[in-house]
Parts: structure tokens; sequence; C-alpha cells
């Protein structure tokens, strides 16, 4: 579980500065980099044959992570400071490293356990990248980014039955403690990166 | 806050008082974490009683299964957790989906209790129940957490207890959203897919048992717990006066002398489970803690008998006959009595 003081630092720092631009970089940045690996995994599942009704699930899903990058990448007000590119870039490397392995050659439509991988990894950014309790009361409720950050995290919610239904159904040959270790794994990895990101969102 | 791990689950709990006093277990409600019952630990643990309560898995600081989680493992976690922590019989005092689990633990480990507390809680799903629960997992399936969040506070509280918070309830709800997370109270919700009535197995609950229901509880009302209380036969009903479901909450005085009043009864041999029903007496100082109930439990209205007008100021009958019959009067009300239930077992 992540520390609910983390949230609360992050909720003050915001509150005393304001969603600057430097803080909204920061926040595109690792959202954006997180959701492109989804983004990824499901414009290439969609082509995996016999999904029945999954599949338009997963191809909006595909549609829909692909609306909130533009939405996060148009509605920031970008700082120019490039140390923030790089700095994003390591906090988030775990999970483009999951990413990248998820799609590898020959890549999650024809490899079973990739593409279970990354039903399980979506189901972990998109359960537990939370951005709602970072937002201070004093912030302005129509300001797109703000707007933005709410749309894109009630949207996960309804994406992530996507994932729920089929880590319910995928695999039940499996004992339920095995596929549950599984699972954990990748929530583990996304709460160590959220948690890392929520202290930088903190730092002065 | 300390944690027994069980294979690859977690477990966190507080447990307060010295070792050999008689413990409580208490169980909390969806949404809810054993850091809402402290005040109840400060209670009973000066008057002699060890406290425990913990986070049931899918909440607060426990372990939260992502895939799934079967209702019949809460009863079974509790009784590892007593295992673990040494206590052979515990009382059980539990709330809403706690109440569930309570009423299961007694059905299959009562061995291992002195008593049962079970409020604001249910042994099968009424068809209300069944919709609302469904409408309740759509609600977070389709809006997401912090509608569900909103929702549940007119449910489980009333206008007063809203209009004097109505300023802290934002910080409750971030506390609540990230404390909880969407998948876990829906795996939680969903477990009630496969749930069996436990009212066929209620009469093999044996220990002393107080069943409350808030008295405008319309999320859990009177007809889920007349189900317990009519075949729990060592049973006692007792209403909360003007409450709604989360009375342990909002009335916590009064809870916790109903529970005072009903364990001292259960330690000293004065408890009498004869499945009657009570109301709890507002006032947590008074020497009465139970009042007598007058009419029937299960209406929200008491029928009276029609006035009847006197004869002398009739007006006159007139010749036409007409066809149109006239009901007779029910037995209830040709007696001047107002109706009251039978007990039934």
């Amino acid at each position: 579980m992540i520390d609910p003081a983390r949230f609360d630092q992050a909720r003050d720092r915001i509150a005393a500065a304001g969603f600057t631009p430097e803080i909204q970089s920061k926040i595109a940045l690792v959202l954006s980099a997180a959701k492109s690996g989804n983004l990824m995994f499901h414009a290439n599942l969609q082509w995996m044959p016999n999904l029945g009704v999954v599949q338009q699930f997963i191809i909006s899903q595909s549609a829909r992570e692909l609306e909130a990058v533009t939405l996060l990448a148009r509605t920031t007000h970008w700082a120019s400071d490039p140390k923030l590119a790089m700095e994003a870039n390591r906090i988030v490397a775990p999970l483009v490293a999951a990413w990248s392995q998820i799609m590898l050659p020959p890549g999650p439509m024809l490899n079973p356990q990739a593409a279970y991988r990354g039903i399980s990894l979506g189901h972990a950014q998109l359960a537990r990248i939370r951005l709602l309790a970072v937002i201070p009361e004093n912030a302005d409720p129509f300001d797109p980014f703000v707007v933005a950050l709410g749309r894109i995290e009630q949207e996960n919610g309804r994406m992530l039955q996507t994932q729920i239904r089929l880590l319910k159904s995928v695999g039940e040959d499996i004992p339920l403690a095995e596929r549950e270790a599984l699972v954990e794994q990748d929530q583990e990895l996304v709460d160590a990166v959220f948690s890392e990101f929520l202290a930088w969102l903190a730092a002065p | 806050m300390p944690t027994v791990q069980f294979g690859h689950q977690q477990v966190h709990y507080e447990l307060a008082g010295e070792p050999g006093r008689p413990v409580i277990t208490f169980l909390n409600g969806l949404t809810q974490n054993a850091n809402l019952w402290k005040s109840y630990a400060e209670y009973f643990v000066p008057r002699g009683y060890r406290v425990l309560a913990y986070d049931m898995l899918g909440q607060g600081r426990s372990s939260k299964p992502i895939i799934d989680i079967p209702l019949a493992d809460h009863a079974d976690m509790l009784a590892r957790l007593l295992d673990e922590l040494k206590i052979d019989k515990t009382h059980l005092a539990s709330i809403s989906f706690g109440g569930i689990i309570a009423l299961d633990f007694a059905i299959r480990h009562g061995k291992r209790q002195h008593s049962l507390v079970a409020m604001s809680t249910f042994a099968e799903l009424t068809p209300q129940l069944e919709f609302l629960g469904a409408v309740m997992t759509q609600g977070l399936t389709d809006v997401g957490l912090p509608y569900l969040q909103s929702m549940l506070y007119p449910m489980n509280m009333s206008s007063a207890w809203i209009a004097a918070n109505r300023a802290r309830i934002p910080a409750m709800k971030r506390a609540g959203y990230i404390g909880n997370d969407g998948y876990a109270m829906q795996n939680l919700m969903e477990s009630f897919v496969a749930f069996k009535p436990l009212t066929p197995d209620l009469h093999k609950i044996k220990v002393p048992t107080l069943i409350m229901n808030g008295e405008f509880d319309f999320f859990t009302p009177r007809e889920c717990h007349e189900v317990i209380r009519s075949k729990i036969a060592n049973s006692r009903l007792v209403i909360v006066q003007h409450a709604y479901h989360a009375f342990t909450l909002e009335m916590p005085a009064v809870t916790m002398r109903q529970i005072e009043v009903f364990l001292d009864q259960v330690s000293t041999g004065n408890w009498k489970g004869d499945q009657s029903v009570w109301i709890a007496n507002d006032d947590p100082t008074a020497a009465e803690p139970w009042l007598p109930i007058a009419g029937d439990w299960m209406r929200a209205v008491q029928v009276a008998a029609p006035a009847i007008v006197p004869a002398a100021r009739r007006p006159p009958r007139t010749t036409a006959k007409t066809s149109v019959k006239v009901p007779a009067k029910t037995a209830v009300a040709a007696a001047g009595k107002t109706a009251t239930r039978k007990k039934t077992s």
C-alpha cells in the first residue's frame, strides 16, 4: 500500500505552488509514459483472432488511452527544463522496461503469457495510479489540466473493467493463489513507481 | 499497526488491553477500516475488556486480493487470526458487511465465540437488497469509487449528521479514496453473486445474540433483522431510535452502552435470549437501557382503531337501497388495539 502521507505531501506542495508548468509537466510526462505502454499493448492485442466480445473493449481501451495521452499533451502548460524529462524517464523506467518486455517479438497477439502480463500490468496502472487525491481543494475546477486529470481518472475506472473481467476468466486452470501472486508482482512494480513519483511531485 | 502474514496475504490489526481479559472483536462494513473502532477500544478497555479490530481482506491496510476473494474466506481468516493471536474465544461485534461475516463465523466457528452482536446486517439478500447491491456495483464500475462514496453517505447517515459534518465530508472522502481500491471494493461486492443465504443455518447459532437495527435504516431495514431474530433462539432484537444504517459511527455512545449492557448480562449469566424486541434508550446514561416496544415493530406507523361517529350525529338514512358492501371491521380495529406481531420461530 502506498503511504497516504505521500498523497498529502504532493497535494500540499501543489496547494502551495499551484499547478505550475513544472508540476503539470511532471504529471504529464509520467502519466503519458505509463499510458503509452498500455496503449501500445492494446493497439496490438486488438488484432488477436477469436476475441469475440472482448475485442470491442480492447479497441475502446486503445482509443481511450490515446485520448488520455492527447488530452495531457494538449492541456499541459509545458516547462522547458529538460531535466524534468530526464527525471521522469528515470522514475518511469521500470514500467517502460516491463511494457517493452511484453511487446517483444512475437508480441502479445501471438504470445499468451505476454498477453496475460499486459492485462495484469494494465490493471495495476489503471487501478493504482490515482491523482485525484493530489488535486488541492483550492485548485480551479475549470482549469483544463485539472478537468483532464479528473476525466482521465474516471475513465481509468471504467477501462479497468476489461482487465478485471479478463483476469477473473483467463487462466482459470491455474490455482487462484498462483494467479494472485503473478498479478500482485505488477501491482508492487506500479506502486513503487507511483510512490517515487508522488515524492518527486512533493519536492520543491 | 501490527500485521499477521498468512501465506501470500497479510492482515493488519489493532489489539488493545491486557492479555487474559475477555476479548471483543469488532468487524466493520464496506469502505470502513479497523481505525473506526478506536473509540470503542477506548471505551471497553478501561471496563476490563481486550479489544481486537482488524482490516478485513480487501480493505484498509490488509491485502487486497486482485482477482477474487470468496465470501467464506473472511470468516476463515478471522479464525486464523484468532489462532495467531492465541485468542481461544471472543465476543464478536459486527456491522453491515462485517455482520454477514460474523453470522457466517458464528455458524461455522461458533465454539470460538462467547456472544454475537449483529448490527445493520442481513442473512439473505432480499429483492430490495439485491437490486440495491446491483445499483451500487454499477455505480462503482460505470462512474467510479468517488460516486460510490458519495452514494453511501446519505444511505448510511442521517440528515442531521450530514448537515453537521458537511464541511468535513470532502476530507473524509479523500481519505477513503486513498485507503480503498475500487477493484477491491468491487471484488467484495461481487462476492455476493455466489452468496448462499445463511438463513437455513442460523438456527445453529447458539451463543447469546444481540441484534441491533436502526429505526430508519432503509439500507438493511427491519425485515432483514427480523429474519435473524426469528431464526436464532438465543437472541434479542434492539431497535436504535432515530438511527440509520451506520449508527456505530453516528451514535457511538448509545451503541457502546447497548453492547456493554449485553456483555455484562452474558458474563454474569443474566442474559435472556427469548427473541423479544426492545428499543434502545436514547439516553446512554439512563438507568433503563432497554425500553419495551409498543405495537408492531415491523411497521413504520402504528394503526389505531378508527374513530366511531356517534349515532346521534349520523346523517339520516335514505330509503333507497344500495348494492355497495361496507367492508367488515378488521379484528384488530374492532378490538380497538394496535396490531402486534407474534414471535415466529
